[in-house]
C-alpha cells in the first residue's frame, strides 16, 4: 500500500502561518508529528512525501522532518521524497550526510528513483543495478556487476538497513522504481 | 548622575568594542545616557547592539536609559527607515527629534530591525526577506539565483540561535551597503543580537568538563563554531552554524560571533580580521554578523 503526503498542506495545518517555509525546529517537530500520525493511521509500506509548493527548507526542518523520520523508520517501510528544488535538496543532503544516512528521491514526472546522502560506491553500484525496478537475487546482482557473492550481499545488507531496498523471498528491488 | 555611554560616530562591528567598553564600565542598573548625538552612520550590527544594550538594562531592572538622538538629520532619517527608533522608544527615553517615516521596502534596508522572540518570528523574518534578498543578492551582488535561498537559510539559522539558546529575545536586521574598508564592493550584512545567556553559559553543562581550565567565552565559541557542538545531546544538533559556514565558504562570506568577552571570526581571503579575540569588554548575550560580498567583476 502506498500513500502520498503533501508537505505544504501538512505545514499549513500544523503551524497556521501565512508562510510556506519549512523553518525552525518547532515547525519541523510539528510537521513531523503530523506525518507520523498519518503514517500510523494509513499503515502504508511506501510513503511519498511531496514537497511541491513548499518554500525554503532550512537545516533545522530538514533535520526534524526528514532525518528523524528516516532514523526512526520501521524496517520494511519506505519513505520517498518528491517535488524538491535544488536548494531544498541541498539542505536535506546536509543533514543526511551528518547522520551518515541516505534518502530516496523520486522524480514526480519520470517516476525514476535515486539515492542521496552518504552514498558509498558499493551502495551506489548495487542500487544502480536495481533502480530500473527489476527484481534481482543476490546471485544475479553479483553476476550483473561482476562482484563476489559476499560483496553483493554486504552492499544489499546496508541498503536494506537504510530502508532503501525492499527484500522479498530472496529477491531485491527499489520501491516505486520504474 | 548619569553614566554616559558613547555611541561611536561610525558604528559597526569593529567600533562596537568601543561601545561595549563604554557600556560595560559600570553596572546595568546604573542610570545611563546613550549619547548618539555625533553619530554619522550605523551598520545593522550597531543598531541591534544598541537595542540589545537597552534590553539588557531593562531585563536587569535598571532605570530606563536616556538616548540622545543623532544631530544629523540624514542619520536620524536613516535610523528611522531601519525601524530602529520604533523599538528604541520601548527601551530608551528618547531625547531629540525623531522623524516620522515608514520603513522603505525598496531601500538598502532588506529587513528593518525586527524582534526575534519565538519560532513564529523566524517565519516572519524569512517570509519577509525573500523578495528583497533576491533583488539584492542576485540583482545587485551578482550571485547566482540559488544563493538567495541559502541566504534565507543562513538568516533562519542565525535567528534560531536566539530562540533555541538565548533564553530571552533578540533582534535582527539586514542591510546592503558598500563595504569600503577592506573590500570596496557592495555587501549584504545580517546582524543578529540578543541579550541572553551567551555561548559560555549555554554550553557549560555539556562542554566545560571537556575543556577544563581552558573553559570560558572563547572556548565556548570554539566548541560551537569550530566543533559544532550544542548544549542538546541530540546528535542532530549543531548543524545550523555548520550550514551557515558552508554557505559562506561558497560565496566568500564572513562570519563573526561575539559572546561575553570573546569574538570568533571565520575570515575570508578579502579580510584580515583576527580569528579569535579574548579578554574583550563583557557584553550581554551573543552578537552574530554575516557578510556576503558582491561577486568580483571578472577581468579581461
Amino acid at each position: 500500500m502506498r500513500q502520498t503526503i503533501q508537505i505544504e498542506q501538512v505545514l499549513r495545518e500544523a503551524v497556521r502561518t501565512p508562510y510556506r517555509d519549512l523553518v525552525t525546529r518547532a515547525t519541523g517537530r510539528a510537521v513531523r508529528s503530523s506525518i507520523e500520525q498519518a503514517l500510523e493511521a494509513a499503515g502504508a509500506t511506501v510513503t511519498v512525501l511531496d514537497f511541491s509548493d513548499v518554500g525554503l527548507v532550512d537545516l533545522s526542518c530538514a533535520e526534524e522532518i526528514v532525518a528523524k523520520l528516516l532514523l526512526r523508520q520501521t524496517a520494511g517501510t519506505f519513505v520517498l521524497l518528491q517535488g524538491l528544488r535544488e536548494d531544498q535538496l541541498e539542505a536535506i543532503e546536509h543533514v543526511l550526510n551528518h547522520h551518515a544516512i541516505v534518502a530516496l528521491i523520486r522524480d514526480a514526472v519520470s517516476g525514476s528513483v535515486r539515492m542521496v546522502g552518504r552514498v558509498e560506491p558499493d551502495m551506489r553500484d548495487a542500487f544502480g543495478a536495481l533502480e530500473t525496478g527489476e527484481e534481482l537475487s543476490t546471485d544475479r546482482l553479483a553476476a550483473r556487476i561482476g562482484w563476489t557473492l559476499e560483496r553483493a550481499r554486504s552492499a544489499l545488507d546496508v541498503l536494506i538497513r537504510l530502508n532503501v531496498v525492499r527484500a522479498s523471498d530472496g529477491a531485491y528491488t527499489v520501491p516505486l522504481a520504474v | 548622575m548619569s553614566r554616559v555611554v558613547e555611541i561611536p560616530a561610525k558604528f559597526d562591528d569593529r567600533s562596537f568594542e568601543q561601545f561595549a567598553h563604554s557600556f560595560g564600565a559600570g553596572a546595568l542598573t546604573d542610570k545611563m545616557v546613550f549619547d548618539a548625538r555625533t553619530a554619522q552612520w550605523a551598520s545593522p550590527f550597531g543598531l541591534v547592539a544598541m537595542l540589545t544594550a537597552g534590553q539588557a538594562v531593562q531585563e536587569a531592572g535598571g532605570a530606563m536609559p536616556a538616548f540622545t538622538v543623532p544631530v544629523a538629520e540624514d542619520v536620524r532619517r536613516y535610523w528611522t527607515r531601519t525601524g530602529f527608533f520604533r523599538h528604541a522608544a520601548e527601551l530608551f527615553e528618547l531625547h531629540g527629534k525623531v522623524p516620522k517615516q515608514k520603513p522603505d521596502e525598496q531601500s538598502d534596508v532588506l529587513l528593518d530591525v525586527t524582534p526575534v522572540r519565538a519560532s513564529e518570528d523566524v517565519h516572519t523574518v524569512v517570509g519577509r526577506i525573500q523578495e528583497g534578498a533576491a533583488r539584492i543578492i542576485h540583482g545587485e551582488l551578482g550571485l547566482e539565483a540559488k544563493a538567495t535561498m541559502g541566504f534565507a537559510m543562513a538568516l533562519s539559522e542565525a535567528c534560531q540561535n536566539i530562540v533555541e539558546h538565548a533564553g530571552t529575545g533578540g533582534w535582527v536586521s539586514v542591510h546592503a551597503y558598500k563595504f569600503r574598508r577592506q573590500l570596496g564592493r557592495r555587501v549584504v550584512v545580517i546582524a543578529v543580537s540578543d541579550a541572553g545567556i551567551g555561548f559560555r553559559r549555554s554550553l557549560e553543562a555539556t562542554q566545560q568538563r571537556r575543556f577544563g581550565d581552558r573553559w570560558g567565552d572563547a572556548a565556548a565559541l570554539e566548541a560551537a563554531v569550530i566543533q559544532h557542538t550544542s548544549r542538546f545531546r541530540d546528535p542532530g544538533r549543531g548543524q545550523g552554524i555548520a550550514g551557515i559556514k558552508r554557505y559562506l565558504s561558497r560565496w566568500d562570506g564572513k562570519l563573526t560571533i561575539r559572546s561575553g568577552t570573546a569574538r570568533i571570526a571565520i575570515v575570508p581571503s578579502w579580510d584580515d580580521d583576527v580569528p579569535l579575540t579574548e579578554h574583550l569588554s563583557p557584553f550581554p548575550g551573543a552578537q552574530v554578523q554575516i557578510v556576503i560580498p558582491a561577486q568580483e567583476a571578472k577581468r579581461g
